[in-house]
């Protein structure tokens, strides 16, 4: 056996290491760039899953836009009030931002409900499929099912059920707004986070023609324009719409629809940070 | 064979008669990971070519002056390369972040990925260590033959790369059955690019 290799191989690894150790030190003192601490820890306080809706490309170079002073501190505006005082607290002034809402289909008419028109065998996006003929579902103004604003999310809030039907989940939901660009038919709409009633459609058809393209659309009856004591909800082309400012969330016309257009749901508590980006 | 023939056949054989991704099956994970859009598959094979070249020579130099001279290098070349290739894409990194911030912003996520890219250290060994090689060249390979391998295998996985890019961003819009989308699909047109690529076998000999 020859010991000596063993004091060869200690000395050849060691000596390499040392050397890019060394090396690599020295580059550090040489190529070493002056990022503000604040950076960092700007980059924690914001929600971090670089959705765009504050118009930046990306989350760091809106964080980089804020220690700038080209931004102000609401930079991040899916994350809200929480992230704005978080950030406000990192740059030392006080923060004031509007409440950041939830996002909002209006539409309940999956496969089994919306009656179709054709079968549509194209490209999987809503806005192709809404630009044949308008659309493979006879009610015009119905999601398409094809998950178009799913794609959208940067926080995987929207997923569609086995009825073709989206969902969002309220709670991941950051109201960065996205979902509500894409959509070609203007279905998407952010509502407060505390709104419990809430109109699941948006067909301007009138009643006849409502009732046939659709089991689960709103035929413009107006029973919940007369049932509520607030003037909170109103029939708008065919189709209620709801005040938020007005609403209290006492249920009246969710009982008084006869097609169950209107639901409740349960409010979206604050949302917690977004599961950031994989790289 | 004459010197210039000889450098041609290396490198050819890199490129596409043993390309490391279809023919030898090494860094499939860059090859399904970062495949998804041309740009970023550009910035990849282009991190890749750089790191590739500058790991091959320092292993080379490393090789030939201290392993071999001492006789430790049969059982200390993986440490010794990992070594090197990991403290190069260190470098590199600092270094593209002083010089160039939009050519870090570009190439950031991939170069620490690099480090740990089969590819890279498949190209260091095989340049420079004898018995790797598949080749039908004989060899211990020369400093200029190492480069020449090194950028044929390079060049070669990019090319193959943008290639697999290309056509997964067409398949984004064509209508493939449910269950198939995502990275079954890819690893379907993989073995297809595969057997296309396979027709190279025996090409001059090789």
């Amino acid at each position: 056996m020859d010991l000596s290799l063993v004091w060869k191989a200690a000395l050849a690894l060691g000596a390499l290491s040392f050397l890019f150790g060394a090396l690599l030190a020295i580059a550090y003192l040489f190529f070493k760039v002056e990022t503000d601490p604040r950076l960092d820890e700007l980059l924690e306080a914001v929600l971090g899953s670089n959705c765009g809706a504050c118009g930046y490309p990306g989350c760091e170079p809106a964080c980089e836009a804020v220690l700038k002073g080209e931004a102000g501190v609401d930079v991040c505006v899916a994350g809200g009030q929480k992230c704005a005082d978080a950030v406000a607290k990192i740059m030392g002034v006080e923060a004031t931002v509007s409440e950041r809402g939830v996002a909002l289909v209006h539409c309940k008419g999956g496969l089994s409900e919306s009656t179709p028109k054709a079968i549509y065998r194209g490209i999987d996006s809503c806005a192709a499929a809404d630009k044949i003929a308008g659309g493979f579902k006879a009610c015009d103004y119905g999601c398409l099912g094809l998950g178009t604003c799913k794609d959208a999310c940067p926080v995987n809030a929207i997923f569609l059920d086995e009825n073709r039907c989206r969902q969002v989940d309220r709670e991941r939901c950051t109201g960065c707004g996205l979902c509500v660009e894409v959509c070609p038919r203007g279905l998407i709409e952010l509502v407060p986070r505390d709104q419990e009633a809430l109109v699941m459609c948006n067909s301007a058809d009138k009643g006849a023609k409502a009732r046939k393209t659709c089991s689960v659309s709103c035929y413009a009856c107006k029973k919940c324009e007369k049932v509520c004591e607030f003037d909170a909800i109103e029939v708008v082309n065919n189709c209620a719409r709801i005040d938020y400012e007005k609403c209290t969330q006492c249920g009246k016309c969710i009982e008084a629809c006869p097609n169950d257009v209107i639901v409740r749901v349960k409010p979206a508590k604050e949302h917690g940070k977004a599961p950031s980006a994989v790289a | 064979m004459n010197e210039a023939y000889r450098y041609f056949l290396i490198f050819l054989g890199a490129l596409l008669i043993y390309n490391i991704l279809l023919i030898r099956f090494i860094a499939l994970c860059p090859l399904i990971g970062v495949s998804t859009q041309v740009e970023t598959s550009i910035g990849m094979a282009m991190s890749v070519l750089f790191v590739m070249t500058m790991a091959t020579t320092a292993s080379w130099v490393a090789w030939n002056y201290i392993l071999e001279p001492l006789g430790v290098g049969e059982f200390l070349y993986i440490p010794v390369f990992i070594l090197i290739i990991a403290s190069l894409v260190q470098f590199t990194e600092m270094f593209i972040k002083k010089v160039s911030p939009p050519l870090y912003r570009a190439m950031g996520i991939y170069l620490p990925l690099i480090t740990t890219n089969c590819a890279v250290l498949a190209a260091a060994t095989e340049s420079v260590k004898p018995g790797f090689l598949k080749l039908n060249i004989p060899y211990n390979f020369s400093l200029p033959e190492a480069l020449i391998y090194t950028i044929g295998v390079a060049l070669g996985f990019g090319l193959v790369l943008i290639i697999f890019a290309c056509i997964r961003e067409r398949l984004e819009t064509s209508p493939i059955p449910h269950s198939f989308k995502g990275a079954p699909i890819a690893f379907i047109i993989a073995a297809l690019l595969s057997l296309a690529f396979m027709g190279f076998a025996n090409l001059l000999g090789l």
